[in-house]
């Protein structure tokens, strides 16, 4: 088992792998950039480690840096957390090369799954149901043209170096084909480095669902249930839970099947997310696979009982898994909300001084933050500041929870996204588990106008 | 700034130093002086520590309100990543600076090794070494005062 663990993170992330470390017995290293000099997670490290100025391309992407933090502390592994270097193959790839463990995935696997379009293909080999789409790149505007026909419109152009909601660009006609998948490539360069794209068939409205599975070294892979992440803006997740309330047992079945297969094919290892869209016909197509632990880790958590991060840190430690597929059973229903400092109406990101920031609790009730008063919200990084995740007996339950503990979270200082949040928890719709991805874009339009 | 002023600055971060004093403040028609020892950055806790760590180092910082005059006072130069600070070129070889020595612009003041690379901090302008911040062979982070340095034509 590891002695000391160096986490490449900052925020509730930091603080999340942090505790795990804690109750393992877990030495732990904490970095930071000079902007979080104050920041809450430093303080529950054994250890702490400034590694550049606010810029995260200096500090927390600075491979450099953050690998000489790991050798004047003496750690022997590093967790990345999400975001920032947690599916950076060639991070992975030098942890690998200096006998750094990486926690995680190989640096292969990331490569091989970072490659949306390879990806793509690795899974049509091995019959996978994928979106339907191109067989891998397009190469020019005439094959484009030729595919996007067969698919039927409207379609979807994504860059294969992409992932999470970036780098996409939706085309309702042939005519408007050529500009987006100029537009997208001009994109995917800029932001990835790398112009390739593909395309595939856009469904209007389906939902969002996606498998948490685990991988041991020995080529165990378990999943653990599926999370419905339909509540989305702009792709950038708001509201998620589990189990789906459009998955029954016998698709949960099927979907996890579906899942750990695709993750055999490329004898995956650690934690990873597999993403599906369901249609409104049961039927499911495999999206991306995501090599990273997910923001959304404790919906799964608070079903399973599982602890994903000390899994994640066992695994890549060399123990087998202890969980064997019988025994995961999804318990009662948890539902999360991501809490960002954004103004409710128009997502404008709400940085500065926060003044007050009082928790909910009471039975059900988890919130991962690391926020607190008097705190900062800085401008240079993501602006969620807190996840609340509540569990109930039914769904019913943890709504009610859910929107109970919202009431009770006080945040002075900067604008957050809990009103917004309250309201989609009161919505008719929602409250029926009738959503579907264009449910809170069309939210948010109803609200303006 | 004039010559005796900085002299006069120079004596009273002596007094400073010596009295072992937090603050010394001096004002008069035409100028006054504040010079304050204040932790620039929080405590690093470095390897092997167990306790809540006491910080080591303790700059000085010097404030100068002079109307209509250019501010300025020590410099401090800072480590540009993180790594181990080492003080000369290889463990048999003198330190490249001591204190109170004269450097230019471009003058190699010490090195941070950042995995087996050794890196040469220079210094950016011409000034006078007032003191050294760390210890040769310890692990510095990103930002970490190593040198103060009073700017200006070395004497």
């Amino acid at each position: 088992m590891f002695k000391k663990i160096l986490i490449a993170n900052r925020g509730e992330i930091a603080l999340r792998i942090i505790r795990a470390c804690r109750e393992l017995g877990i030495q732990t290293v904490a970095v930071y950039s000079e902007a979080d000099v104050r920041s809450g997670y430093i303080r529950h490290a054994d250890e702490h480690v400034c590694i550049g100025p606010p810029d995260s391309t200096q500090s927390y992407r600075n491979i450099p840096n953050v690998l000489s933090a790991a050798e004047i502390t003496g750690a022997d592994a590093i967790h990345p957390g999400y975001g920032f270097l947690a599916e950076n193959a060639h991070f992975a790839e030098v942890c690998e090369s200096i006998g750094m463990t990486f926690i995680g995935p190989t640096s292969d696997q990331i490569a091989l799954l970072g490659d949306k379009s390879k990806a793509r293909e690795t899974m049509l080999q091995h019959g996978i149901p994928v979106m339907p789409g191109s067989d891998g790149e397009i190469t020019n505007l005439d094959q484009a043209t030729g595919i996007a026909k067969k698919l039927g419109y409207p379609v979807i152009v994504k860059a294969s170096a992409g992932g999470g909601g970036r780098g996409m660009r939706v085309v309702g006609r042939e005519e408007e084909l050529g500009k987006a998948i100029l537009a997208a490539q001009v994109e995917a360069r800029t932001t990835f480095g790398h112009d390739g794209v593909y395309l595939e068939k856009y469904f209007v409205d389906p939902r969002h669902v996606e498998v948490q599975v685990l991988a041991d070294q020995q080529g165990q892979i378990i999943h653990l249930g599926e999370r419905d992440c339909s509540v989305q803006r702009r792709y950038q997740k708001l509201v998620e839970e589990s189990p789906s309330p459009a998955v029954d047992d016998s698709l949960r079945t099927e979907m996890g099947k579906v899942a750990v297969k695709a993750l055999k094919v490329v004898k995956y290892r650690n934690a990873g997310t597999v993403e599906f869209l369901l249609d409104q016909r049961r039927k499911f197509y495999l999206m991306e696979v995501n090599t990273r632990i997910q923001v959304e880790h404790p919906v799964t958590e608070m079903v399973t009982g599982i602890d994903l991060i000390k899994e994640q840190i066992r695994v890549s430690a060399g123990l087998p898994l202890k969980i064997r597929q019988k025994d995961i059973g999804l318990t009662g229903h948890s539902i999360e909300c991501r809490i960002n400092a954004e103004c409710p109406d128009t997502f404008k990101p709400s940085p500065g001084a926060v003044t007050k920031f009082q928790l909910p609790g009471g039975p059900g009730v988890r919130v991962d933050t690391d926020m607190e008063a008097p705190g900062h919200v800085h401008p240079h990084y993501d602006s969620m500041i807190a996840k609340l995740i509540c569990h109930g007996q039914d769904r019913e339950e943890a709504l009610a929870r859910a929107h109970r503990a919202l009431g009770e979270f006080i945040v002075e200082g900067v604008k957050t996204t809990i009103p917004l949040l309250r309201v989609i928890l009161s919505d008719p719709d929602f409250q029926k588990g009738r959503v579907t991805t264009g449910f809170l874009d069309r939210f948010v339009a109803g609200r303006v106008s | 700034m004039k010559s005796d002023q900085r002299k006069e600055i120079q004596e009273l971060v002596e007094i400073l130093a010596a009295q072992n004093l937090t603050e010394i403040e001096v004002e008069r028609k035409d100028l006054r002086i504040r010079i304050r020892r204040e932790s620039l950055s929080p405590p690093v806790s470095l390897p092997g520590a167990l306790t809540p760590p006491v910080p080591s180092r303790d700059p000085i910082q010097v404030a100068i309100e002079v109307p209509e005059i250019d501010q300025s006072g020590f410099l401090t130069v800072t480590s540009p990543i993180v790594g181990t600070f080492y003080r000369s070129p290889s463990p048999d070889s003198d330190p490249y600076v001591e204190e109170g020595d004269g450097v230019h612009k471009g003058q190699v003041l010490c090195i941070v090794e950042a995995m087996k690379l050794m890196n040469e901090i220079e210094c950016e302008f011409d000034g006078k070494v007032v003191k050294i911040l760390v210890d040769t062979a310890s692990s510095v982070e990103y930002g970490q005062p190593l040198f103060l340095i009073d700017p200006g034509t070395p004497a």
